[in-house]
């Protein structure tokens, strides 16, 4: 690790400037996914500014939103009843994340920055695009059984590792921000970068910009949501696929619906396809294949991770059938 | 220096020394490591140190043009940089055949390998001056095929070629055909050991020019002398004491950190300590071989082994480590605990640049077990046999004769412990509402509600040696001394075996208390100031330092007697000790111990050998080259949702024969840990390497078996005594790791239909996609 330096900043404003001051600060908040990357090599930084200090933990709901700090933490999100019953796809994402003692330090605003486990981004021995832009993706011809099928170029094919992430996606989560140039709100599908040819830039962020909070619109689909995560082992372990699915059934009809993907894409990965398929239509096992289709089309597979575009459609099917009742 | 406190000896005769063998006493480091205040080796601290570290290749294959340690000697702090040239000694090293760099001269053969080391006041000022030494390497192809290396294609590794050693086996007739033909192809993965306690030690420079090195590790004398090698000091001047060891498995029988410290330290003339990162773990130690495996079974309609022929491939990786025995083992065990009259055996283990392989709990056999009874389950769906009943109509018994030409003589209830686990009560389906998920394929994802869950049972049995084989001289030394401390009874125990967390210290003490009645036994610390403990492997401590306590407490037992005879006048024969206490045959009580003994210091050491083993004939593979034979079978329930691939393992059962359970507990606690590795090569466990390279070197991305993963188990433990061995015991280790994995593996074949040929599963394997 090299060196840097640390400060504590006492309010927003005051983040925002050390941050903003200095080309190679960052924020740290639970730092259960910084301090790793800054360890291993993959990223590096000369002055840390802890934000752990800041109001930013409270979880609040009423006019229509739920309000969740950016310093709240996944343990006690998931946890929360306003979180379980009004958003169901969250906390059930949260939950089957990591484990109970990342879940009490990570915080929300951090989860939505958590970067690829890719490993050769991981190993500064490897060319990596997203750690050296230029260097080459060895992935694309290489170990990639983690990696992504969609969403992918030929600079990078690394997955998104966030479960919090696809489920915000799912409910149009705005992302609140404080930064150099003022308030921002950020709708969550425009949030993640694809990595295009730039991979080393994974969101909309500029430099010294402060997540403070996510916006979460109660709508009726929210409420009858999950999120559906298959992985190498029970627990403690990243998605090898995921579906977070929102689902509002009028009689047998789909009236709203929104469905996202982890696992299998460079950032997460909403399908409005899949959702089109599905919106106005009776839903069973016919539409439901169908939109399981619709939201792989244009995958591109490599060596090892081909199966993960049957498997993602598989998983959809499961939520879908489970959430909507459909025998 | 530890000791437990077992529940206080009863005064009356009756009843002998509590916390003897056959008890489960409580282990003399248990509170310690429970309460998190035992000293492993990474603790290791001492006034003045300084800090080592490694820099390593990044690259596979390379050839080294040039080193440049100039900018990195310039960081303050920094007290030495040392290269190939700065080795005293030889600069080659290994287990069986030295052909590893302490550090790299010309040539890096795997990711990971050490070129230079640093010492600096600070593991970060280290670090730094790492990042400003300049390697210029030529990176080259790697050779990454272990089916080509065996057959010499690829370009050389080594100056004799990339194959390590080829085992053949001919055993019977070598042109018998059957009625009945199942073939298949094999893969096992890539294991860790994935022991907790990363590789760690501290080397402290002696005022006689030698070191005395505190390290955790499995054999202290193999690593005194290569070290001594190394640094080109005689094996008085490289001492050696056991640190606290967390965990091992056999990734630490190579050496790791110990020959750099200890060049650091006579360097700098200060004390070094090292202390691995769990990346660096990864490429610090040697993992379980991956296998490819071939195999074709011959048999009559009725099931009946005719013959078995198999080509068995393990990649070594860079450096030869143990390779060849692992090779022999896999060959002499490659057909499994079955009758087989007639056998054709090849194996094979090869130089790669993939990461070196070497020592892990099952060595050889496990990749061997996997394929031969994955061939068990096809031969018993060809003859339209329960898979059960065609391993006992082939099993193995007392009398058999091993395709080496050994006769198996002591009790081989292969038959039995099949028996045992397939008449246990199954476990109840459970469909019923409402179901705990976490009981589900998936783990608590909320995956399945139990729709769509198909339940399947496999089993296996498996067979391992026990002890070191092929002539090797395999001994222990034991010191016993016995003496009055404050009043009271003491013993005292002293060896080089390394305690890892078996709990061989607890035997230690059992077997002192049950031969010399004596209640308070305290465990020197292991070093060597005494002789030869030999390795913490092949499930050969019990055994073989058990019989060399055994041995010494005998011997000081009989200088009791002579004492006591001396003392008292009395005859030394028909003398005994009991609860403290020295007892006729005809007089009952004489004296207590304490009083016979007085000022007196009993202390005797004995080196203690098992049975002598043959080498293997390199042509027909015959000889008797194992000391004893060890079996366990497991029972596999897995419930597996067929649509998204994902299993669980509901329950896994177990019958093992020990020949003599030393301590009950700690024989359960070897049975379900060596069956949770199993479990974890069978579902979840693998090093993915491309190019050479490990992609996966922590354990986010490494994955271990959680408690959630790890299902109850039901286990019997036979106790048929080998008569040949101390107490009749049977080394417990490793067989359970053996049969778990194909056990669960079949298991998923039967939910699922597949042929399933690669340990570990993925879901991509049951979904098909």
């Amino acid at each position: 690790m090299k060196n840097f330096e640390y400060a504590r900043a006492n309010n927003p404003a005051d983040a925002v400037r050390l941050v903003g001051d200095r080309p190679g600060a960052t924020f740290i908040a639970g730092g259960t996914d910084l301090l790793n990357l800054m360890k291993d090599g993959a990223q590096t930084h000369d002055r840390i500014v802890d934000v752990n200090g800041l109001a930013l933990t409270d979880i609040s709901h009423g006019n229509g939103f739920l309000r969740v700090g950016a310093l709240a933490r996944m343990a006690d999100v998931g946890a929360h009843r306003a979180v379980r019953e009004k958003f169901p796809v969250v906390s059930q994402a949260l939950l089957a994340s990591a484990s109970p003692q990342v879940r009490n330090m990570a915080s929300i605003g951090g989860n939505l920055l958590q970067r690829t486990r890719c490993g050769y981004f991981r190993d500064t021995g490897s060319a990596c695009n997203k750690r050296i832009p230029g260097s080459g993706c060895p992935a694309i011809d290489g170990e990639n059984r983690g990696h992504a099928v969609l969403g992918v170029s030929d600079h990078c094919i690394a997955a998104h590792p966030s479960d919090l992430a696809v489920s915000l996606i799912a409910v149009d989560a705005v992302v609140l921000t404080n930064g150099p140039h003022g308030e921002r709100r950020i709708p969550f599908g425009d949030f993640h970068l694809a990595p295009g040819d730039t991979p080393e830039r994974e969101n909309v962020l500029t430099h010294g910009e402060l997540i403070v909070g996510l916006e979460l619109p109660l709508t009726p689909a929210a409420a009858k949501s999950q999120y559906l995560k298959l992985r190498d082992r029970a627990t403690f372990e990243f998605a090898v696929v995921s579906v977070a699915a929102a689902l509002d059934l009028r009689g047998r009809t789909v009236n709203d619906v929104r469905l996202a993907f982890g696992g299998i894409a460079t950032k997460p990965w909403r399908s409005t396809d899949a959702e089109a398929v599905l919106r106005g239509r009776a839903l069973d096992t016919a539409t439901i294949d169908a939109a399981g289709r619709a939201a792989v089309h244009g995958a591109i597979p490599r060596a090892h991770n081909a199966f993960k575009i049957d498997l993602v459609q598989r998983a959809l099917s499961r939520v879908l059938h489970e959430l909507g009742g459909v025998r | 220096m530890s000791k437990s406190a077992p529940v206080r000896t009863p005064t009356d005769l009756t009843s002998s020394v509590a916390g003897g063998i056959g008890a489960s006493p409580q282990r003399p480091d248990g509170n310690l490591k429970v309460r998190g205040e035992f000293a492993y080796a990474s603790d290791l601290w001492h006034e003045d140190m300084i800090w080592g570290a490694t820099l390593r290749s990044p690259h596979p294959y390379a050839r080294i043009r040039s080193i440049d340690i100039t900018e990195a000697l310039k960081v303050p702090g920094v007290y030495a940089v040392l290269t190939h040239s700065d080795v005293p000694g030889k600069n080659l090293y290994g287990l069986e055949h030295p052909d590893q760099p302490v550090l790299a001269v010309d040539v890096v053969r795997y990711q990971g390998e050490p070129v230079a080391l640093v010492g600096a006041d600070h593991p970060e000022t280290a670090r730094r001056a790492m990042e400003r030494i300049a390697v210029d390497y030529e990176v080259l192809e790697p050779v990454v095929d272990m089916e080509d290396a065996a057959h010499g294609r690829g370009t050389p590794l080594h100056p004799g070629g990339n194959l390590v050693r080829h085992v053949p086996i001919r055993h019977g007739d070598q042109q018998v055909t059957a009625e009945v033909v199942v073939t298949g192809e094999y893969e096992v993965g890539m294991q860790d050991q994935a022991f907790l306690g990363p590789e760690s030690g501290l080397a402290v420079p002696g005022e006689d020019g030698g070191i005395d090195l505190y390290v955790a590790t499995q054999w202290l004398h193999v690593d005194q002398k290569q070290v001594a090698q190394a640094l080109g000091l005689p094996l008085d001047k490289v001492r050696l004491t056991l640190s606290g060891v967390g965990g091992a498995f056999g990734g630490r029988e190579d050496l790791s950190m110990q020959v750099h410290a200890s060049l650091l330290a006579l360097h700098t003339g200060k004390p070094v300590k090292m202390v691995y990162n769990r990346l660096e773990s990864f490429y610090g130690h040697v993992h379980r071989h991956p296998a490819k495996l071939y195999y074709e079974h011959g048999a009559d309609r009725d099931g009946r082994l005719v013959y078995v022929k198999c080509r068995i491939y393990l990649d070594g990786g860079a450096y030869a480590s143990s390779t060849p025995a692992v090779v022999a083992n896999a060959a002499t065990l490659g057909v499994g605990p079955y009758d087989v009259p007639n056998a054709t055996v090849d194996c094979w283990g090869v130089y790669t640049n993939n990461p070196p392989c070497g020592a892990m709990r099952g060595f050889g056999a496990v990749q061997a077990g996997f394929a031969y009874e994955s061939q068990m389950d096809k031969l018993a769906a060809a003859v339209g046999l329960d898979p059960v009943e065609v391993r006992i109509r082939n099993a193995m018994h007392e009398g058999s004769l091993m395709p080496t030409g050994q006769v198996v003589d002591s009790a081989a209830p292969v038959a039995e412990l099949l028996r045992r686990v397939k008449d246990k009560p199954l476990p109840p389906v459970n469909r019923t509402e409402p179901v705990d998920i976490r009981e589900m394929p998936g783990g608590a994802s909320n995956t399945t509600h139990g729709e769509g869950v198909v339940r399947g049972i496999g089993y296996a049995v498996g067979i391992k040696n026990v002890c070191f084989s092929e002539g090797y001289d395999d001994f222990s030394t034991a010191r016993v001394r016995v003496q009055v401390i404050g009043g009271e009874l003491s013993a005292l125990a002293h060896t080089a075996a390394c305690e890892v967390g078996q709990g061989l210290v607890t035997i230690m003490q059992q077997i002192v208390r049950t031969e010399l009645g004596v209640e308070r036994v305290t465990i020197a610390p292991m070093d060597t100031t005494i002789g030869n403990g030999g390795s913490t492997s092949a499930s050969r401590q019990t055994y073989v330092t058990g019989g060399a306590v055994r041995s010494a407490c005998q011997t000081v037992r009989g200088r009791l007697f002579e004492l006591a005879a001396r003392k008292l006048g009395v005859d030394a024969v028909g003398l005994s000790l009991h609860g403290g206490k020295l007892v006729s045959d005809l007089h009952g009580v004489l004296a207590d111990l304490v009083d016979v003994l007085g000022d007196d210091v009993v202390d005797e050491t004995v080196e203690w050998r098992h049975r002598a083993t043959e080498s293997l004939d390199p042509v027909t593979g015959q000889g008797n080259a194992h000391v004893q034979y060890g079996f366990a079978a497991h029972r596999a329930v897995v419930d597996v949702d067929v649509e998204l691939g994902l299993v669980k393992v509901v329950e896994l059962d177990c019958a093992q024969d020990v020949g003599k359970a030393l301590n009950p507990e700690a024989v359960l606690g070897q049975i379900q840990g060596g069956s949770a590795q199993g479990l974890g090569l069978a579902v979840m466990e693998e090093i993915q390497t491309s190019g050479g390279k490990i992609r996966n070197p922590s354990f986010t991305d490494y994955l271990i078996p959680t408690v959630l993963d790890m299902p109850p188990m039901s286990i019997d433990v036979l106790e048929l005594a080998d008569p040949h061995a101390p107490y009749g015991i049977r080394g417990v280790g490793e067989p359970p790791t053996i049969s778990s994995t194909p056990a669960i593996v079949a298991a998923i074949r039967a939910a699922t239909g597949l042929a399933l040929t690669r340990a570990p599963v993925r879901p991509e394997h049951i979904t098909g996609t």
